[in-house]
């Protein structure tokens, strides 16, 4: 009979609710328990971390409402101490809290190159973007795509968001309208095509990287692919420079199968023949690497790797190296190595940052077996 | 009627029927299972908001998208952070112009900073001088091995320019940094200027003015002035008067006072000058990593210096084309260090810091002019042989006064002091003077006159990082 009364008690209702209450446990229980990474930050950390005034670097976001002084008069930007002696650079970025920057001269706009950026896994609230586009029409349209990826990004799930992005505009015309592969390759366009790209990647560093950046990444907008991990990787090495092997994915049409082959040729270590050369040009003259008219007979790190047998923590000194991914200790900037937009010992850009970095008495490492995809035009 | 009228299906509005609910009346209670049908839907909706609640506790993520759909945008909703993310810069707006300060040009100011606080007094007041609008003025300060309070008054001092009652006097961006570089050369005058300790010390000195530039050089700025603490006297209109030359780099001369015994000024800054032969000639021979000083009898360069060239009644606007640049005040266009020119802490062309500096920018095709006789006064600090020199001055003074007195009191009563006695003592003292720079050797002095150009032995020690 009492068995019977509290049945009868006993609603659907309420054993709904314990049902779900159940479930609810259940999804606590089974839920990943804190992930390898830290916990992202949460909106009061963003909120804590944030500038006062518009006034400040731009690696941080600065809240919309200005403070006004009693006397009606908006109130003068703050004094902002920076401490760069506490500032460190380690092999465990993620953990540190360790800033980076990660900064593309913006040729073209990928969708790949975006989605890809979004899903690295590093704590997006220490990413800050920079971005520096030509002011064409190949320009502007890569803007206008750019500027509608970030909109969508930044008013999405708060842990997908980068800390702050700027976007530049250069102030000097490219030597070349044309991007098209074959002329954009072509030796006699490559002087002027890399000292133009040398200005737009220092205009771009020097005003964008803040007091608090400890890291700084160049990828190449047509890097459209990298491991999740790629900055918890490359930090990994602790280097100052290091600069991972940059391969294509392309259609094999006699194997019928995609394969991969390598793109960016300007990872290398030295050669006597290229010193030689080197010592019997002009001030004016570069070396180019890649160009049958110019055998170097450097050693390219593009052709280290052995495929069957990879090793990514195989790390190889390097004399040149490439930009399109390129992972840098802010210090190295900051002591002033950049990209020449001149001849500096023969070389220029990306190249010549690795001879700049060297001479400032900095490392530079590659890691032949860690790989990024370009796009394959 | 009332049937009549819906007969006819015309009225929706039956005109008896407007008061149907009257208290004398039954009326029957709504169904029992309406009503609970009614709880029914209570109990679902409870039920929902429940687990809702639970399942935003369980997954956080969610709480961005669905919190805002459900408060209906009223609620001020977490998701939007107040936090303004992306910047949109535009370069060739802030490329800078004759007229900066009419059209609005952002201007970072840099100084770097080691055990200064006895300057910052008067620095500050150079500062609340300016004439530029001091809210398009950056600040930038690099605080570096200072063992004294440099720091903390640097701190006091910008506070109270930014809360000053008058709002014409707090600058723009305020930016302190602190980096200590493990200096280990003195910053003492005496082995400040020693030759060997120089190309070393240039290279710290370059790598802190980077690091200063680096961290605070925004998309925003049109200019760059880098200004030592150490200046005594300048225009307030400095920046105002460099900047007319529209040129990318300039410089004005840099000289200073000196006390009457040592010839009352001196030329300072020796590291603004001209390209000579004779020194590429040298350049040529010296190793890779060597650097180049100038102002030093070990390098002879025999190059024109911008200091040497002043004519205190020249046209101040006069300008002449630079290949090295000393650093005590230099307006930049923002755009030379944009394009990549820094100060090299390293051997560039065989010279570094700011000398280095103005041979990169014009291997980057930027023009580098000086301005003769548009002269600022730097700091007299007394050497230790100045110290000493002094000294001995004063106390060649007090002993001549005492024996004055003595010789005074002796003829008190026979005759009254002449005025030749102090026409003596003038001319004593003149000839301390001329026998002061003199007797020093050409090394000690810190920053020499002609001689340092006219000992010709030039010793080719290269100084090697």
């Amino acid at each position: 009979m009492a068995v019977a009364r509290s049945m009868r008690r006993t609603s659907p209702i309420t054993i709904l609710l314990a049902a779900i209450l159940a479930f609810g446990f259940i999804c606590f229980v089974i839920s990943p328990s804190s992930p390898a990474t830290p916990e992202p930050a949460t909106s009061q950390q963003r909120q804590e971390n944030a500038a006062e005034h518009p006034l400040s670097p731009p690696t941080k976001p600065f809240f919309k409402s200005q403070a006004i002084r009693p006397d009606g008069h908006k109130a003068a930007p703050p004094v902002v101490h920076y401490d760069l002696n506490a500032l460190t650079s380690t092999s465990h970025s993620a953990a540190n809290g360790e800033r980076l920057l990660i900064l593309t001269p913006l040729a073209r706009f990928y969708t790949e190159y975006w989605d890809n950026l979004e899903k690295l896994s590093y704590p997006h609230d220490l990413i800050s973007l920079g971005f520096i586009a030509p002011k064409t029409a190949d320009g502007n349209a890569a803007v206008a795509k750019l500027e509608k990826a970030i909109a969508k990004t930044q008013s999405g799930p708060i842990d997908n968001r980068f800390a702050s992005i700027s976007i530049l505009r250069q102030d000097f015309e490219p030597p070349l309208k044309s991007q098209d592969e074959k002329v954009r390759h072509s030796m006699s366009a490559q002087k002027a095509r890399r000292e133009s790209m040398s200005r737009a990647r220092n205009s771009l560093v020097f005003t964008t990287l803040g007091p608090a950046t400890s890291w700084v990444l160049w990828l190449d907008s047509d890097v459209v692919e990298t491991p999740r991990t790629l900055i918890q990787d490359l930090t990994g090495y602790d280097q100052p420079v290091v600069v991972p092997n940059c391969f294509q994915r392309f259609y094999d049409k006699s194997k019928r199968k995609w394969d991969v082959r390598p793109y960016d040729f300007n990872s290398w270590i030295d050669s006597q023949t290229a010193q030689n050369m080197a010592e019997t040009m002009g001030p004016d003259e570069i070396l180019l690497e890649g160009y049958a008219e110019m055998p170097t007979y450097r050693t390219l790190m593009a052709y280290l790797p052995d495929m069957k047998n990879l090793d990514t923590r195989k790390m190889v000194a390097l004399d040149g190296v490439g930009g399109t991914a390129l992972m840098v200790k802010a210090d190295v900037h900051r002591d002033g190595a950049m990209f020449p937009a001149f001849p500096f010992f023969h070389l220029v850009e990306t190249e010549g940052f690795a001879k700049m970095a060297k001479r400032l008495g900095y490392e530079v490492i590659g890691v032949p077996d860690y790989f990024v995809y370009h796009y394959n035009e | 009627m009332n049937r009549h009228v819906l007969e006819k299906g015309h009225s929706a509005y039956p005109i008896g029927s407007a008061f149907k609910i009257s208290p004398n009346r039954f009326q029957p209670r709504s169904q029992p299972a309406l009503r609970y049908r009614r709880h029914l839907f209570q109990r679902l909706c409870l039920l929902g908001g429940i687990s809702l609640i639970l399942l935003l506790l369980i997954f956080p993520s969610w709480r961005a998208a669905v919190l805002p759909t459900l408060s209906f945008g009223l609620l001020a909703s977490p998701n939007d952070l107040h936090l303004q993310t992306v910047r949109y810069y535009d370069l060739s707006e802030v490329q800078g112009t004759e007229k900066g300060w009419e059209r609005g040009e952002r201007v970072l100011m840099c100084t770097p900073l080691r055990d200064a606080s006895s300057h910052l007094p008067m620095f500050f007041s150079h500062l609340r001088n300016l004439t530029y609008p001091h809210e398009l003025i950056d600040l930038a300060f690099l605080v570096s091995d200072s063992r004294d309070d440099t720091l903390s008054m640097l701190s006091h001092m910008l506070e109270d320019i930014q809360n000053d009652p008058n709002p014409k006097m707090p600058f723009g961006e305020i930016s302190v940094i602190q980096k200590d570089f493990g200096q280990k050369v003195q910053q003492d005058v005496e082995s400040r200027h020693g030759f060997e300790a120089q190309a070393n010390r240039r290279k710290l000195m370059a790598q802190a003015r980077n690091w200063l530039l680096s961290a605070t050089l925004r998309p925003t700025h049109s200019w760059v002035y880098w200004r030592d603490a150490d200046v005594e006297t300048a225009p307030f209109t400095i920046i105002e008067d460099l900047m007319r030359h529209n040129k990318d780099v300039t410089v004005p001369n840099v000289w200073r006072p000196l006390p009457d015994w040592l010839g009352g000024e001196q030329p300072y800054d020796l590291n603004s000058w001209q390209e000579s032969e004779t020194a590429l000639a040298l350049a040529d021979t010296l190793d890779e990593d060597a650097v180049i000083v100038e102002g030093y009898a070990e390098y002879a360069t025999w190059r024109p210096h911008l200091a040497y060239l002043r004519d205190p009644y020249g046209d101040p606007d006069m300008e002449m084309e630079l290949d090295g640049i000393g650093g005590v005040s230099i307006l930049a266009k923002a755009r030379v260090f944009r394009a990549g020119v820094h100060f090299p802490a390293f051997s560039f062309e065989k010279h570094a810091e700011t000398e280095g500096f103005g041979k990169m920018a014009r291997r980057m095709k930027f023009s580098v002019v000086g301005l003769p006789h548009y002269t600022i006064w730097h700091l007299y600090e007394p050497s230790v042989d100045d110290l000493r020199h002094m000294e001995e001055m004063e106390q060649e003074r007090l002993a001549r006064e005492k024996e004055e007195q003595e010789r005074a009191g002796s003829k008190e009563s026979t005759q009254p002091q002449t005025p030749g006695t102090e026409d003596a003592m003038d001319s004593e003292k003149l000839q301390g003077s001329a026998k002061g720079p003199a007797a020093h050797p050409a090394k000690d002095e810190p920053v020499k006159g002609d001689s340092s150009e006219a000992e010709g032995a030039a010793i080719m020690d290269t100084v090697k990082e």
